[in-house]
């Protein structure tokens, strides 16, 4: 790695970071909201991308996950209890799931895998809307408490976003460290080769249980955030639904890197909500708009805003086609004219356009 | 030049500032454009629209034009809130919306807050029992359909053991729940209770079990499609017992669906746009006419919405989004004075509504209606 790309990494990292502490001071409440929206969604795809995009897994219930961390979440602060409980409960809980979840994934793969963690989806749903003695079935829990911080209550949108960006930040850090550990280089081994990977001396076994555990763990942390940002939940959000979306960030983001949850996650919460106003970027743009008219005709733009679902769908369509190991797999080829050191699982065919 | 851009800049703010006096008044929809809920919350924006641009070419609200935004919640709670936090951040004069309870349930909490009046499209009965000020529904609650239709039970189909069929989702659950209670009081026995899920094609299990129970009726509490299906499949099986319905079962979009298989359903209709009353038809009509579909009661809903809103705050004399749900509070609005709420309609302290409504039953392929509910408050 050349110095000037170090430089240029940091330097973008930098203003990245900066941007996203300053933002909630240029938005109203709504843009924070789904600032918030995205920094949790990407705790989940941080997860999924462990267990999918490094070793190599695929999992359709990283939705499912999502829902119990919520639900314990909202259990427990509606019954007094801190939200701190709610993260050592939700992690254990899902970190165990994920755990036994992992062992059809030592017997099957691919396709068949996909359809082993489409069914405990499904059936995470069903005891979700059901067992109503718990989870208060399709009424759902509302008044979910929003946490507070050293006996500061962190009711105002702005608090509760940074809130939860520390804990994107956090949990990034924690990635960042695993991918580098001989644990994140079992788990690539793993997907590479599974047959070396035990030829070398790799536990197969324990990796592929711990890569689904621990995939599933973060799916419980981003869950335990949902719950106080929305503040009522049933199980209408953790249905299949939310695990092919989360499939879908950490595919179009770029599976098996780093950075690709997260651009993801912009994907699959920011865009749709920028495209549904795509008609007011010329508010916003003041005198350049002028010129902006000639290149691209205002009722383009409204038409877009109207069928924003539609022109998301062709823009991820059109993506997959074209490059499909994600946003931050073409940069970085783009980028470095080498081949990246971790190169992209294959694609899945699955992947959901939302 | 620069005196130019000052002048012109300070041209905007003063534009702007008459704007806000005289310029369009802002009303939000917030609804289920897309996912599961598309049907009923298209029927409900589509009834509103066409109210807003009656309103309109009669010259507004005080001289002001309604002017309509946009939000869909795609039936999903974390949208919708989102949505919900967009459409305040507008600053809108009122919320029209949303349809299914909980998505309502999820975002009423923030207009309450944000102190704008929501007339929205949830029944479920717990939405106006938790003390919000701003809500204010748009047909009956669970609470009060329910034991209409168990006086029904009782007083003229004379049952003393029922079966339910009802459908798993927040609507299906909450009837099921409150049809339960109201039962219970009644001395009424339910013999069997047949959840079914949304979107089920097969009711022929549930028919057997309805059947083997002996159930003297057998109150039928689906969405439409599913009603359909389930009246099918029960007049295969020859089921003689009475099939009850409430509004649903009953809809003309069940009977065409249905055929011959729905004469002889009965019970209470709330609302539809069936029921014998001559704005109503013109209503129908007129919405068929722009549309190019026949409305459910979901269409009448956002249609009147929006007329209570403009005759409420006309009343008022200004625009003022605290002040308008106070005096919607308690205030009965009738044809006379105001066309376009169809049927006389008063909201009381909790933003629930009181209404006339129906005792129909299906014959020859129409709805028919056989009585009249006279208001509860009456």
């Amino acid at each position: 790695m050349s110095r000037a790309r170090i430089l240029l990494g940091s330097a973008t990292g930098l203003i990245i970071v900066a941007g996203l502490i300053a933002a909630p001071f240029g938005l109203k409440p709504y843009g924070i909201y789904i600032l918030t929206l995205w920094a949790v969604t990407a705790i989940a795809a941080i997860g999924l991308n462990l267990t999918l995009g490094y070793a190599g897994q695929i999992s359709l219930a990283q939705g499912a996950f999502v829902g119990i961390g919520a639900y314990a979440a909202a259990l427990l602060t509606t019954h007094g209890w801190p939200l701190g409980a709610a993260y050592v409960v939700a992690a254990l809980a899902c970190f165990a799931i994920g755990w036994l979840l992992g062992y059809p994934a030592l017997r099957v793969q691919h396709h068949y895998l996909a359809f082993v963690t489409l069914a405990f989806s499904t059936l995470i749903y069903l005891v979700l809307r059901n067992e109503e003695w718990i989870t208060g079935g399709i009424y759902g829990i509302s008044n979910i408490p929003r946490p507070s911080l050293f006996g500061y209550l962190l009711r105002s949108p702005r608090d509760f976003y940074y809130f939860c960006l520390a804990n994107l930040a956090l949990v990034s850090l924690a990635a960042w460290w695993l991918i580098r550990s001989p644990w994140g280089r079992a788990f690539v081994a793993l997907r590479e080769n599974p047959v070396r990977a035990l030829s070398l001396g790799v536990d197969t076994r324990r990796y592929t249980l711990m890569a689904f555990a621990l995939g599933a763990a973060l799916g419980g942390i981003s869950g335990v955030l949902y719950a106080p940002l929305v503040q009522y939940i049933d199980p209408t959000p953790f249905s299949l639904l939310l695990s092919l979306n989360l499939l879908l960030m950490v595919i179009v983001g770029g599976s098996g890197y780093f950075f690709g949850p997260f651009v993801g996650a912009v994907v699959a919460v920011l865009l749709p909500e920028w495209l549904q106003s795509a008609d007011r970027l010329y508010d916003a743009l003041g005198p350049l708009s002028d010129v902006m008219r000639f290149v691209l005709p205002p009722d383009a733009l409204k038409y877009v805003a109207k069928h924003y679902l539609v022109a998301y769908a062709i823009f991820v369509m059109v993506l997959l086609v074209f490059r499909p190991s994600g946003i931050i797999g073409f940069f970085q080829r783009r980028f470095t004219r080498r081949k990246p050191d971790t190169p992209p699982a294959a694609p899945v065919t699955q992947a959901k356009v939302a | 030049m620069k005196k130019t851009l000052i002048a012109a800049a300070l041209a905007t703010v003063f534009a702007g500032s008459a704007l806000a006096q005289s310029g369009p008044v802002k009303f939000a929809f917030i609804g289920e454009l897309s996912g599961a809920g598309a049907v009923s919350s298209t029927n409900f924006r589509d009834g509103a629209l066409m109210a807003i641009d009656e309103i309109n070419a009669k010259g507004g609200i005080l001289g002001r034009k309604i002017e309509l935004k946009q939000y869909d919640t795609q039936t999903n709670p974390g949208t919708a809130r989102s949505q919900m936090q967009k459409a305040i951040d507008e600053e809108p004069y009122v919320i029209l919306g949303p349809i299914f309870s909980g998505i309502v349930k999820v975002s009423m909490m923030l207009a309450q807050q944000a102190e704008i009046p929501q007339i929205m499209g949830g029944e479920a009965s717990d939405l106006t029992q938790q003390g919000n000020a701003y809500l204010f529904r748009t047909s009956f609650g669970q609470q009060v359909s329910m034991p209409k239709i168990a006086n029904y039970m009782r007083d003229s189909v004379k049952a003393k053991n029922v079966a339910i069929v009802w459908v798993n989702n927040d609507f299906g659950k909450g009837g099921r729940d409150n049809f339960t209670k109201e039962m219970n009081a009644r001395g009424i026995k339910i013999v069997a209770d047949l959840s079914t899920e949304s979107g089920q094609t097969d009711f022929a299990a549930d028919v057997v079990k309805a059947k083997a129970a002996n159930a003297e009726a057998i109150f039928v509490y689906l969405n439409e499609e599913e009603s359909a299906r389930f009246l099918r499949e029960a007049r295969k099986q020859g089921i003689a017992v009475p099939l009850i319905g409430e509004t649903t079962l009953l809809g003309q979009k069940v009977i065409d669906l249905a055929g011959d298989a729905a004469n002889g359903a009965r019970g209470h209709v709330g609302l539809s746009a069936d029921i014998p009353v001559p704005a109503v038809a013109e209503f129908k009509n007129k919405f068929n006419a722009r549309f190019k579909y026949v409305p459910d009661h979901n269409g009448i809903k956002g249609y009147t919405g929006v007329y209570a809103a403009a005759y409420a705050t006309t009343k008022l004399g200004k625009f003022d989004s605290k002040a308008l749900a106070k005096s919607l509070h308690g205030m009965t609005i009738s044809p006379k004075d105001e066309p376009g709420i169809l049927l006389e309609t008063t909201w009381d302290d909790k933003g629930d509504i009181d209404r006339i409504s129906y005792i129909a039953e299906v014959v020859d392929g129409k709805q028919k209606i056989t009585s009249e509910l006279p208001k509860l408050g009456k």
